[in-house]
């Protein structure tokens, strides 16, 4: 990719939420679809002047990964924590038969 | 150096482009993304051919990393159709929307169904033509408010919102694969665009595939709006699911075609 953007990495819940500014264009699709409403306007403006989405404005994200999923500008990228740098057994990584140390 | 995270766009999308041309909320950037995963996944980006028609589905021209060619009211299926009769090799998607697919164009669709063209046909149903204000399309909904419908459409007058996948289903010959999605199901949209190149790849016959989508700007609607009116009032009477599939039994008008014809 010849191209880079620069992210905004949040962390909440159980993904790190990833934003490409320079891609959203403020529909706030992603606000509706979020299960647990943790998603809402920020204060940084995107690509056409209006409010880029955060995390972290109702309960803690589940990393369902809906909002990457209807938006149309591919501005979000949700990762798994995969327990890096986790508090408590829940957000543990599984692991796979066979590859326990 | 180290990369910092990067989108997680399709590989077939060109992200010089990015961000794309259409309109905050639009559908079609989730329609091509689900395209575009579709692609990724049958790994066939080196010899598919793409083409847009007239209307917002043509702001897809630079879209993709792929050979795009864009035509006026229609008539990109029959150029596709040219296009794969002389390299049957290609892939060929036909990219459409509403307007141009069923309003404009309708003729094309009609004759390369009942040809059983091999060729993919996507069409973004929006309920308006976007492009040139929000005027009313022949799948505007009874009682939907547009530009040039200030009081809502009048069925009396303006006959019913066209049903283009079962329209197609009813005259297509058997080996066709007709769908509808919604960009409000993404996987599943992505599932049936992928059955649809597998069609045209196995040379079974057409693939048709609609796309509900939202045009929030000529809806003039917030997003909690666009997605009530796309998933409850545009899907109750456009029903999402497959019509047609290729390994179904054909219909008997459909099975037996025997040579017809005056004996002198």
């Amino acid at each position: 990719m010849s191209v880079a953007f620069k992210p905004i990495t949040t962390e909440n819940g159980k993904g790190i939420f990833h934003l490409f500014p320079a891609l959203c264009k403020g529909c706030g699709l992603c606000i509706e679809k979020c299960p647990v409403d943790t998603i809402g306007w920020a204060r940084q403006l995107g690509a056409f002047g209006t409010p880029v989405v955060e995390p972290g404005h109702g309960k803690p994200c589940i990393a369902c990964k809906k909002c990457q999923l209807v938006c149309p500008d591919a501005a979000i990228w949700i990762e798994r924590r995969n327990g890096q740098g986790r508090t408590d057994a829940l957000t543990a990584a599984p692991q796979a038969p066979g590859n326990e140390k | 150096m180290a990369i910092a995270a990067q989108p997680q766009m399709p590989r077939v999308w060109r992200a010089e482009s990015k961000p794309h041309k259409f309109c905050p909320g639009c559908g079609h950037g989730i329609v091509l993304k689900a395209l575009g995963e579709a692609v990724d996944a049958l790994g066939i980006q080196e010899r598919t051919i793409f083409g847009c028609d007239i209307g917002c589905s043509l702001l897809s021209w630079d879209f993709f990393n792929l050979d795009t060619i864009q035509t006026h009211h229609g008539r990109t299926t029959p150029v596709l159709v040219g296009i794969k009769r002389a390299r049957p090799e290609l892939v060929v998607v036909s990219y459409m929307g509403d307007g141009g697919a069923y309003a404009i164009g309708a003729q094309h669709l009609v004759s390369s169904a009942s040809r059983n063209d091999l060729v993919t046909i996507i069409v973004v149903n929006n309920t308006v033509y976007a492009m040139t204000g929000g005027q009313m399309a022949p799948t505007t909904l009874p009682g939907q408010k547009t530009e040039t419908t200030p009081y809502g459409r009048d069925v009396e007058l303006t006959g019913r919102p066209m049903l283009g996948p079962e329209l197609v289903a009813a005259i297509a010959p058997p080996g066709a694969y007709v769908a509808r999605g919604s960009v409000a199901n993404v996987v599943q949209l992505k599932n049936y665009i992928q059955k649809g190149l597998e069609n045209q790849i196995q040379g079974r016959g057409i693939a048709f595939i609609e796309a509900l989508s939202s045009c929030p700007t000529n809806w003039r609607t917030n997003a909690a709006e666009t997605w009530r009116f796309l998933e409850k009032e545009m899907s109750a009477y456009f029903p999402v699911g497959e019509l047609r599939t290729p390994e179904e039994k054909p219909a008997a008008r459909l099975r037996e075609v025997p040579a017809h014809g005056p004996k002198p």
